[in-house]
């Protein structure tokens, strides 16, 4: 069963990968792949501690006959520029990343079960409830389906091949869907009405986060004008289904920042870890802690990639180091706002530029360590473990 | 709405006047029935009175003398909500077209009243104005973004047929009756799956609007051309994830499991519609499974899902089931049809819109026996020129109309007489009725 995977990985697994030690001892050399190699091995070490590989491609979706019908369907949108290709492409090359999924598997496993829990009637592999693996699964198929749904194309008066592009938002449409009624259906079956209503709320939250703030001609995200006075406005944490206030958050940088990324994914990843304790049947104050988890290590992560993006030839101009130096220096909102107009007319190298040479990298640096630190702060507080180790050594290579 | 009638003293007069029925027609049991249901139908049997539906007659003069003036009374109240603009679906006598010609159904039973017939809409008309407010209430309290909420709303405005809450607040209502007699109030709970079932339909219709570009839809520029695919399309989701929320405050397992196979079912028959099979008669099966999984699922199960929230048995859940089931199919059916016979003007959305999408719903697929020409133009769905055009003539020449309304009559026969094992209430004569416009109706 697992030979697919493996010859899977012994495709895109670099030569240098297994072969470098987890002690910190071999850090001299600290070039951009070993770092990555690096991460790729605490990875892997996280993913043996939960019982197998949890990337995206794992056996049951390449069998399932559904995918293999959707696979052929995209197949039809080769040669076009739909963003459909594209994640489809990145979702299946990303076997060596962490996944969502493997995050709530190791917040699982870390928690462990409550005592009511007893040793018959629960049904594991290495110490994690086989309702706990499948919400694993759904938090990742959640995820996936906002990213399919958040590639359409607004297809207006002048888009080149406008039938291509249809074609390529309905599957887009529709794969999105395909998910979504997968997900729903796996969460009726866990009998839980709790870990439905919150993980109906992450879906709720994740189509609020395509709302938020100012939009260019293809939805994309762009800061509000900062505020003459920036405010430290508190994010709360809502472990419940309430939704996000936006009062006072537009404008304020880094609250705003936060509150994008909050409903953009913190969410859900908070949402994810917290319904698994859920199922352990743990108490609600060690829910909260999953919540809390989940959310600062998805936040954590943002800001380290944001860190690495902004070198890219276009960014995110809702990225951590955009907002931060329109808090530091207010007045280069003019040329970010050029894009509510017309976002064609973004200078990508220009605003990289000023970026960089401002205080944004440092800062995001900071916000990244500020989250890391909650989550490892949270991470102590339960008993000590392989699994937490292997938790404690993801959030530390971020 | 307005009070229509005014409430005589006694209580039977009053029914007997409302139905406009002399009382030497009616036998005793019958009678008593009317008697109880005089008194506690109270505001709710202010059903419109009407004789046959689809067509004007003159009223029927009553034999009692004190029911004359009512009756003329009721005559001219019935002609003038016809004029006064709030839509009802039962009366279109001024539409005329061949559509007309497929336009009665008598739905005479054994040993019920011939002349009494029972309008849904008015029946339910709080319990529907009510499904609205609720739904809006719950989008509301999902999110503090005003522009999500207004793409979300769009939709829930109240000009829909909404069927499916109708539907299904009735067979909650009969099943109730069916169940506990006297006792019929209609659960929270139930009124929870119609408002659900509501949004489950339109989050796919807003997702379908999507797919299709369409630039409108019930008589409205559909949400697409007034925002962007990217924002109508999370605004789909987001409806989604309220209906979900709220199913799992419902707190009934069954219940989840059911509606939540519901929504798989609308992405795979949108799949199905995506793929087209080779051999005629695969086509037919393929257009059926397709046709149960994007309309008739969410009807048989909401209407099961409200049978099982009252606590009845497997027997009778199956009996709504496949009521459900038989008036989805045929509903569509007579979408599919009334997409080759009516006008832009009366459905609010254009016409041989399925050919233009390259869709061949059952018309066609009935006139292939006759031009097996449509054949080709099917597999390559419609797209050369001149294709959709060809295709509407052969249909029209060819008796394919025809095929598809007989056997949405069928369905509707069906229904029918799984209605029939219900314990009669005003609620289950209802649900015939339902199948009845369903059949005959005109957008």
């Amino acid at each position: 069963m697992n030979c697919i995977n493996k010859f899977m990985k012994t495709c895109l697994v670099r030569p240098c990968g297994r072969t470098i030690s987890t002690t910190s001892g071999l850090n001299i050399y600290f070039s951009k792949t070993e770092e990555k190699a690096r991460s790729n091995a605490v990875v892997k070490e996280a993913e043996r501690a939960v019982g197998y590989p949890t990337s995206f491609l794992s056996l049951r979706w390449i069998l399932n006959d559904e995918i293999a019908n959707i696979a052929s369907h995209i197949r039809k949108l080769l040669g076009t520029n739909h963003p459909l290709l594209k994640t489809a492409k990145s979702l299946l090359l990303r076997n060596e990343q962490a996944t969502w999924g493997l995050i709530v598997l190791l917040v699982s496993k870390v928690a462990g079960l409550n005592s009511s829990f007893s040793e018959l009637e629960c049904d594991r592999t290495a110490d994690i409830l086989h309702s706990q693996r499948i919400l694993a699964e759904v938090t990742e198929m959640i995820k996936t389906s906002h990213l399919i749904h958040k590639g359409l194309v607004n297809i207006t008066a002048s888009t080149e091949n406008p039938s291509d592009m249809n074609f390529g938002n309905t599957l887009a449409l529709l794969c999105g869907d395909y998910l979504l009624s997968t997900s729903f259906i796996e969460i009726a079956r866990l009998k839980n009405f709790y870990v439905q209503e919150t993980m109906s709320s992450t879906l709720r939250d994740l189509s609020e986060s395509e709302f938020i703030g100012l939009r260019g001609n293809q939805n994309q995200p762009l800061p509000s004008k900062p505020l003459a006075i920036q405010k430290q406005v508190d994010i709360p944490l809502k472990f419940g289904v309430e939704p996000f206030e936006l009062e006072n958050v537009l404008g304020n940088m880094k609250a705003e920042w936060i509150l994008r990324n909050v409903l953009g994914g913190g969410s859900l990843l908070g949402k994810g870890c917290q319904s698994s304790l859920i199922l352990a049947n743990h108490e609600s104050h060690v829910q909260e802690l999953g919540y809390t988890l989940g959310r600062s290590l998805a936040l954590a992560w943002q800001a380290s990639l944001e860190r690495d993006l902004i070198k890219e030839e276009t960014f995110s101009l809702v990225s951590a180091p955009v907002m931060f130096h329109l808090e530091y220096e207010p007045s280069f909102y003019t040329e970010i706002e050029k894009g509510v107009y017309d976002y064609a007319s973004i200078d990508y190298d220009l605003i990289r530029k000023v970026v960089s040479g401002g205080p944004g990298l440092d800062k995001t640096l900071e916000l990244q360590d500020e989250f890391s630190a909650i989550a490892l702060d949270v991470l102590d507080k339960f008993a000590d473990s392989e699994s937490k180790v292997a938790l404690t050594n993801i959030i530390k290579s971020l | 709405m307005r009070r229509v009638f005014a409430l005589g003293e006694n209580p039977v007069t009053t029914v007997l006047a409302m139905a406009s029925i002399g009382s030497g027609r009616l036998c005793a049991r019958v009678q008593e029935k009317l008697c109880q249901w005089g008194q506690y139908t109270r505001r709710e049997a202010y059903s419109c009175v009407r004789t046959k539906i689809g067509s004007q007659t003159a009223p029927r003069v009553p034999q009692e003398r004190q029911n004359e003036k009512h009756s003329q009374s009721l005559a001219a109240t019935a002609a003038s909500t016809v004029s006064a603009g709030c839509w009802h679906p039962c009366s279109r006598p001024e539409i005329a077209g061949t559509a007309r010609s497929f336009s009665t159904m008598r739905t005479q039973q054994p040993g019920s009243l011939p002349e009494y017939q029972i309008d849904p809409y008015h029946l339910l008309e709080d319990d529907l104005k009510d499904v609205y407010i609720y739904i809006r209430d719950a989008l509301r309290r999902g999110t503090y973004q005003d522009d999500l909420y207004e793409i979300a709303t769009y939709y829930f405005d109240g000009h829909g047929k909404a069927i499916r809450p109708m539907v299904a607040i009735l067979m909650a209502r009969a099943i109730n009756y069916h169940i506990y007699k006297e006792k019929s109030g209609l659960l929270s709970s139930q009124r929870e799956v119609a408002m659900i079932s509501e949004m489950i339909h339109t989050a796919s219709l807003v997702h379908d609007d999507v797919i299709d570009q369409s630039d409108f839809r019930r008589g409205k520029p559909s949400v697409n051309v007034m925002w962007n695919h990217k924002k109508v399309t999370m605004a789909g989701d987001f409806i989604l994830a309220v209906a979900s929320i709220m199913i799992a405050r419902l707190r009934n397992n069954d219940v989840t499991l059911v509606l939540s196979q519901v929504v798989t079912d609308l992405v795979q028959g949108e799949f199905m519609q995506l793929g087209s099979k080779e051999t005629e008669n695969e086509r037919f099966a393929h257009y059926l499974t397709k046709t149960y999984r994007k309309t008739a699922s969410l009807i048989a199960n909401s209407v099961k899902s409200v049978t099982m929230l009252a606590g009845a048995d497997e027997q009778l859940a199956d009996v709504s089931y496949q009521y459900g089931r038989n008036l989805g199919l045929a509903f569509q059916l007579v979408d599919d049809l009334l997409d080759f016979v009516s006008s832009s003007a009366a459905m609010g959305k254009p016409t041989a819109a399925d050919l233009k999408l390259g869709l061949a719903t059952a018309p066609v697929l009935f006139a292939c026996e006759k031009y097996p020409e449509l054949n080709p133009m099917i597999m390559r769905r419609f797209q050369e020129p001149g294709d959709v055009e060809r295709a509407f003539d052969l249909v029209h020449k060819s008796r394919g109309l025809e095929q598809t309304q007989y056997l949405a009559k069928q369905h509707c026969q069906e229904a029918v007489r799984l209605a029939n094992l219900l314990e009669e209430s005003p609620y289950q004569k209802g649900l015939i009725v339902a199948a009845d416009y369903v059949l005959n109706r005109m957008k």
